[in-house]
C-alpha cells in the first residue's frame, strides 16, 4: 500500500520531517511570532535612554541585577506584574540577567524616584544601610555618550525598523537638533528632580552626566 | 517437566537462597517495608529473568517453523505473514483517538498556561489571605505592616521611618511646619479625598497660616489659633479628617494610606510614586497600624 513512499525516499524524508516537527509548527511557531511583537503602547527607547543603557551595560549592573520578573507570587508582591516578552521587543539586547544579588529592576521606574536613584548611586548605604552594592560617584562626572546611542537609535530604525518617526535621521545635522530639542530638556527634566547641584549644572551647559542617561534608563523600566 | 526447566528453577532458587543468606549476613531489617519490597523485587528478578531464558532456550530447541510465507523475499530470505500483537494494534488505535482529541480540543482548548497557573494561584491565596486576617488583631497587624514597610517602604523612608534625613516623609511624626505650610501657600488636592478640591492655596495666610502651621506641626497640642477655624471645617474639630473624608492631620489612619498609595503624592520634600493594586486592604490596614506605631 506505501510501497510508492518507500520507493521515493526524498519524498519519504519530507513526510517524516512533517510528521516529527508537526507538534513543534503549530504549538511553538504561533505562540513565538505572537510573543515577539511589542506589547500595545510600548515606545522605543529615547537617544538618553539608550545612553543610560550602554552605562547600564559598561557598569556591569547585570551582573547583580535582573530584569525578568517571573509569574511568581512571591516575585510579583515584590516586584509588580510579571514580566513579558513583548515588553522586551525594543531591547537589543534584552537585560534579562541571571543573578540576583540584588534586586530585580524591570519596574524599578514604578516604585523609586531620581533622587532616590541619586543618592542610591552616590553612596548606597544612605539609602539601604545593609546594602552591599558598591557606590557609583564616576556616574556624577563622566559624561554619556549620547553620540553612540542617537546612532544606535539611527541603526535599529533603518535595520529592524523600529518606529523612531522622523526625529531620529542620520547625519551630524540631525543629531545636534535632536540633542538641542529633544534629550538636553529631558535630561533636564530629571536633573531638575535630583536635587545634585553640580548634576544640573552641568546639564545646563549642555554636558549630560552618565547618572542622568542612567536615571531616565531606570525611570523608563515601568 | 523437562531438564531445561528444572535447571532454571534450580539457578532462581540458588540465587534467592543467596540474596537471602547476604540480607540475614548483613542484618537488613525485614519489617522496613523499603527493605522486604527490594528484597521481593530481588526474587521477582531472578525468578522471571531465569523463567524467561528457560522458556526461550526451550523454544529455540524445539519449534519447527509454521504458517504462511509472505510473498516478498529478498535474497531468499522471507517472512511470515504473522496478525499484529494486539497490545500493539490496540495501543496504535488509542494513539490515533487520543491525537484527534488532543488536535481538536487538548492542545487549542486546554494546554498548559504558566500565566493561569500563576492567576489561579495568587487567587486562591488571596481569599485565603483575606478569610484567614479578615479580623487580625493589632499585634498580627503590627507585625504584618512591619513586614510590609521593611520591604515596601524602607528603601525610601528608612528602616526606622525617619525619611533618612529628609530624603522622604519622618513618619516618626505627622508634619514639619514647613510642609504644612507649603500646603496651606499651595494647596493641595492630590489624595483625591471624598471632600473634593477643597484646599485653595492661601484660605489661611500671614501670622495665621504661621500660627496654624505651627499648630498642626506640634501634634495640635494646646490651644487652637484662632485661624484654625478654616481648617476645622473639613478636617474636622480634631483635624482628623471628618471619618476619612479628608485628610487626617495627626494620624497617619488607614484612609490615608489608602489614599497616598493610590495616587501617589509631590510635597516639598520630593514625589512619590503610586502603588496602585499593589497591597490587599489588610495590608494596606496593616500599613496603617504599623506607621501609627512609629509615630512618637
Amino acid at each position: 500500500m506505501f510501497h510508492w513512499l518507500e520507493k521515493n525516499p526524498f519524498l519519504f524524508s519530507v513526510g517524516v520531517f512533517i510528521v516529527i516537527a508537526f507538534a513543534g509548527l503549530i504549538e511553538i511557531l504561533p505562540n513565538f511570532a505572537e510573543a515577539a511583537r511589542p506589547i500595545k503602547g510600548l515606545k522605543p527607547y529615547t537617544v538618553l535612554e539608550l545612553a543610560g543603557k550602554e552605562v547600564y551595560k559598561k557598569d556591569n549592573c547585570i551582573a547583580c541585577h535582573s530584569q525578568l520578573i517571573r509569574p511568581f507570587k512571591s516575585e510579583t508582591d515584590r516586584y509588580g506584574k510579571y514580566s513579558l516578552s513583548g515588553e522586551y521587543a525594543y531591547d537589543r539586547p534584552f537585560l534579562w540577567g541571571s543573578k540576583r544579588t540584588g534586586p530585580d529592576l524591570h519596574r524599578v521606574g514604578n516604585y523609586r524616584t531620581p533622587d532616590w536613584h541619586a543618592n542610591h548611586m552616590w553612596d548606597p548605604k544612605s539609602v539601604v544601610p545593609d546594602s552591599i552594592m558598591p557606590a557609583y560617584k564616576h556616574q556624577f562626572k563622566n559624561v554619556a555618550d549620547l553620540e553612540t546611542a542617537y546612532a544606535e537609535a539611527v541603526t535599529v530604525k533603518n535595520v529592524f525598523n523600529t518606529p523612531y518617526g522622523d526625529e531620529i535621521q542620520p547625519g551630524k545635522e540631525a543629531y545636534e537638533k535632536y540633542l538641542k530639542e529633544k534629550a538636553l530638556p529631558e535630561a533636564l527634566e530629571i536633573a531638575k528632580k535630583m536635587k545634585n547641584k553640580e548634576v544640573l549644572e552641568m546639564v545646563q551647559k549642555g554636558q549630560i552626566p552618565e547618572i542622568v542617561a542612567m536615571i531616565a534608563y531606570l525611570d523608563r523600566l515601568k | 517437566m523437562n531438564s531445561m526447566v528444572v535447571k532454571a528453577l534450580v539457578l532462581a532458587g540458588v540465587l534467592i537462597v543467596g540474596t537471602l543468606v547476604v540480607v540475614k549476613q548483613m542484618h537488613i531489617d525485614l519489617s522496613d517495608p523499603v527493605n522486604m519490597i527490594t528484597f521481593l523485587g530481588a526474587i521477582a528478578i531472578a525468578t522471571l529473568a531465569f523463567g524467561v531464558a528457560a522458556k526461550y532456550m526451550q523454544q529455540m530447541k524445539t519449534d519447527t517453523a509454521t504458517g504462511e510465507l509472505a510473498e516478498e523475499n529478498w535474497d531468499g530470505i522471507g517472512e511470515y505473514k504473522n496478525e499484529l500483537p494486539a497490545g500493539w494494534a490496540y495501543s496504535f488505535l488509542g494513539v490515533m483517538i487520543w491525537a484527534v482529541w488532543y488536535f481538536l480540543w487538548g492542545f487549542p482548548l486546554n494546554a498548559y498556561s504558566q500565566i493561569g497557573e500563576y492567576n489561579k494561584e495568587v487567587k486562591a491565596y488571596n481569599a485565603k489571605f483575606e478569610e484567614v486576617h479578615k479580623n487580625a488583631s493589632p499585634e498580627v497587624l503590627k507585625e504584618m505592616g512591619e513586614s510590609i514597610f521593611l520591604v515596601q517602604c524602607a528603601p525610601c523612608h528608612g528602616e526606622t521611618g525617619d525619611g533618612l534625613s529628609g530624603k522622604a516623609q519622618d513618619f516618626t511624626k505627622r508634619f514639619t511646619k514647613e510642609q504644612v505650610l507649603a500646603v496651606i501657600k499651595n494647596g493641595q488636592y492630590q489624595l483625591k479625598y471624598p471632600m473634593g478640591d477643597q484646599m485653595k492655596g492661601g484660605m489661611v495666610q500671614g501670622k495665621d497660616a504661621e500660627a496654624v502651621a505651627e499648630y498642626i506641626a506640634n501634634g495640635m497640642k494646646g490651644d487652637a489659633p484662632a485661624a484654625w477655624g478654616t481648617c476645622a471645617g473639613c478636617h474636622g474639630q480634631d483635624g482628623k479628617g471628618n471619618g476619612g473624608t479628608a485628610p487626617n492631620l495627626v494620624d497617619y489612619d488607614e484612609p490615608l494610606v489608602q489614599h497616598v498609595l493610590a495616587n501617589g503624592k509631590t510635597g516639598i520634600i520630593g514625589h512619590m510614586p503610586a502603588f496602585p493594586g499593589r497591597f490587599t486592604p489588610v495590608q494596606e490596614k496593616a500599613l496603617a497600624a504599623y506607621l501609627q506605631t512609629l509615630k512618637q
